[in-house]
């Protein structure tokens, strides 16, 4: 073994951490695949796609294997629609037409698939635990629900946001699980004083497995509400019917009960049936029992100057499928905010050190983050596959934009570049960069 | 980071800041906007052990128009300001570029005579005012003297400027004639400073049988301070070829060379620019 010290910046996780870096190499190499013998680049991937009637799906390389009893497989798909809408709404057909159009004006255009698919929901922690498989950690959730006796929800858990929105999709979920309006919702995270263990926001873990143990807890508050209702309006806890928030009696829909009387009452305690504690307070423990995947198809186009190799993004279209989603809005700003970083890497950003080590591109005046005014409007659809694997369906979009937009960008660029003869270049793809592939490529001094 | 400590004094006058300056030592800078200074001391790239905050002179803010029809700028006077003002329609080329320049805090904090001070190898503005051909006027307790911008400039944040001066205006000669301006610039995108860019002003006199007899190119992220390519100049005005002028846009410079372009292809960069910039002047129309 050989130990190395070094005092450069260090690598660590980023956002899609594995999927990014395992995109951009499958999706390279089905481009370079392509032309090496001559197919359409949709096309070869049409071909290697999963069979829709193919799911659950073993993944070949082996993941989840020796996975210590937790089998991991690829939930549910169906990769062909949102290529072909990707493919129509980019106008795929017009390609050459554009690309001539271009270069009467000095510019070569490409265009980049990036037909990803990725992992989320991570993870049932016999699997991520399991050793040479996992990196030895449990991925369980876990939330705590209390309905106070004015009737306002509040939720605890233990994935913890740094901006995501789960405040709102949190609330969404609760509300439709009790019946109570979002605004009645309060949900509470991040502070370990008062909120469950859990082992938090990443992976694109939150809405399937953090939502699972919010759902879980929920369903424990309508239970008891359900018997302490059977109580209040003696009747049978199993003739006890729910509807939101009312709780009635079967035949009897004037014997009815809402949450906030019945959490009411159960504040206060004075009247408990034997054995019922007081107070609507319950806490869930939810572990996947798999893995989600989401999937979809993102094209980018680029024009290149061909004096200045200046790379502008000119239009990008995504059509993801994340599964069902909870806020439709929240899901946009999700992908917009991950296309545009997964751009960055692609076309700005690269730390960059002198032979001595030190580090040159060492602030922000000389680190390029992408900016909005550098990129168009993005063009975002969707197809729909639920999840199996979680009860809402969901399958998790934390990332999804920053693991399929550098392959793109990189695939786009590259095939600008082809008419050259250009096969391959490394990213960032900064303006120096291209203009020396392009001088190189016609063959001048550099 | 934060700076370094430093000693502060406010002038209430420009004969008070020009009374602190009298007794300046090499550390001692001159504040205005403070949008270039500020940065590089908390960076501590620039270490003074004293600022004269110039600030409040109301005096040295604000544009007026000369007898001769050129125009003086207060050295205090913004970008914002000097934007706003219709007196700058006339020099398309101030009226192109200034809504470039940084940001709107940027803009509504930076002076021109900051930016003319200052030095930065790859401001825009300077190399504007480069071809518009205008002049600095400075003062100090010992009396004035007013410089060619094409003499003021002597290097990378360096400039002709003694210890005890004070830029007070920035004059432009009058815009006049068959006047057509361009500027194209490539910005360093993490910095928005132009990689290289080349701001060219070119003229016809009234009868002059059509060519072109008057040609600015200045130049600006390329060599170590802003400069006018006298030589692509003097190709232009004797073949009246873009791309032949551009040919010499560094001619007797040493092109800079950084992370994000290299000797060579900075070079090459600046010759289109250079290029393009008189292209589109000549077409421009006015």
């Amino acid at each position: 073994m050989t130990g190395v010290y070094t005092n450069t910046t260090f690598v660590d996780a980023y956002r899609g951490a594995g999927r990014p870096e395992a995109t951009y190499v499958i999706e390279r190499a089905m481009d370079l695949f392509a032309r090496e013998i001559g197919m359409d680049r949709a096309e070869i991937r049409r071909r290697n796609f999963i069979a829709p009637n193919a799911f659950p799906y073993d993944n070949p390389s082996g993941l989840g294997t020796a996975s210590g009893g937790a089998k991991i497989y690829i939930d549910s798909g169906n990769y062909e629609p949102a290529l072909d809408k990707a493919l129509a709404m980019v106008g795929y057909e017009d390609l050459a037409a554009r690309k001539a159009d271009a270069r009467l004006r000095g510019k070569y255009l490409g265009l980049g698939l990036s037909t990803y698919l990725e992992v989320c929901g991570v993870a049932p922690s016999k699997w991520i635990g399991a050793v040479g498989e996992g990196w030895g950690a449990a991925m369980w959730e876990s939330s705590n629900i209390r309905v106070h006796l004015t009737g306002k929800v509040v939720l605890t858990i233990g994935t913890s946001p740094q901006g995501q929105g789960h405040e709102t999709t949190y609330s969404q979920v609760i509300s439709h699980e009790l019946g109570v309006p979002v605004d009645d919702v309060i949900v509470q995270h991040s502070d370990t004083q008062g909120t469950p263990f859990g082992y938090g926001s990443y992976g694109s873990r939150t809405s399937s497995v953090g939502s699972t143990a919010a759902i879980k807890a929920a369903g424990k508050i309508r239970e008891k509400a359900r018997r302490y209702a059977a109580h209040m309006l003696e009747a049978a806890p199993e003739d006890i019917e729910i509807d939101g928030a009312n709780y009635s009696v079967r035949g009897s829909p004037d014997k009815v009960k809402t949450l906030q009387e019945i959490a009411f009452a159960l504040d206060l305690a004075f009247d408990t049936p034997v054995g019922m504690e007081p107070y609507l307070d319950e806490t869930a423990y939810y572990d996947p029992t798999n893995c989600t995947w989401p999937f979809g198809t993102h094209i980018a186009i680029v024009e290149i100057d061909e004096e200045t190799g200046h790379v502008d993004l000119v239009r990008y279209v995504a059509v993801d499928d994340v599964g069902n989603k909870i806020n439709p809005m929240i899901v946009d700003g999700q992908l917009h905010g991950g296309i545009a970083q997964g751009v960055g890497q692609a076309l700005w950003e690269g730390a960059v050190y002198d032979d001595q080590g030190q580090l040159l591109s060492g602030s922000l005046l000389d680190y390029a983050l992408p900016r909005a005014a550098w990129l168009p409007s993005f063009e975002l659809d969707e197809t729909v596959t639920p999840s199996p694997v979680n009860p809402i369906g969901v399958k998790g979009v934390g990332e999804a934009g920053a693991i399929a937009s550098t392959a793109a960008v990189a695939n786009a660029v590259v095939d600008a570049l082809g008419p050259l003869g250009v096969r391959h270049l490394d990213m960032p793809y900064t303006p120096q960069t291209v203009w020396r592939a392009i001088q190189t490529a016609k063959g001048g001094q550099a | 980071m934060t700076s370094l400590a430093f000693d502060y004094r406010r002038a209430d006058s420009v004969d008070q800041a020009l009374a602190l300056l009298a007794e300046a030592d090499p550390g001692t800078k001159v504040l205005a906007g403070g949008h270039s200074l500020l940065p590089i001391m908390k960076t501590r790239l620039a270490r003074p052990d004293r600022l004269i905050d110039i600030g409040r002179l109301n005096e040295l803010r604000g544009v007026n128009r000369l007898g001769d029809g050129g125009l003086s700028i207060g050295a205090l006077t913004t970008y914002s300001e000097l934007l706003a003002n219709p007196a700058i329609t006339v020099y398309g080329l101030l009226a192109d570029v200034l809504p470039t320049i940084g940001d709107v805090q940027v803009r509504n904090r930076g002076t021109i005579g900051g930016a003319v001070a200052h030095v930065d190898p790859a401001a825009d503005l300077p190399a504007c005012l480069l071809v518009l051909d205008a002049e600095v006027v400075v003062r100090s307790a010992r009396g004035g003297r007013t410089i060619a911008l094409t003499s003021f400039f002597e290097g990378a944040f360096n400039s002709v400027l003694l210890p005890d001066e004070l830029i007070t205006e920035i004059r432009l000669p009058a815009a006049s004639g068959d006047y057509r301006s361009a500027y194209r610039a490539q910005e360093q995108p993490a910095s928005g400073y132009a990689l290289a860019g080349a701001a060219v002003v070119i003229g016809r006199s009234t009868g002059g049988g059509g060519r072109f007899d008057r040609a600015a190119i200045g130049i600006t992220g390329v060599g170590e301070c802003p400069y006018r390519a006298s030589a692509a100049e003097q190709e232009f005005l004797s073949s009246g070829d873009p791309a032949a002028a551009a040919a010499h846009a560094t001619d007797g410079v040493l092109v800079a060379s950084d992370i994000h372009a290299d000797r060579e292809y900075r070079t090459a960069l600046i010759r289109v620019q250079v290029r393009r910039a008189l292209e589109a002047a000549i077409e421009r129309v006015g």
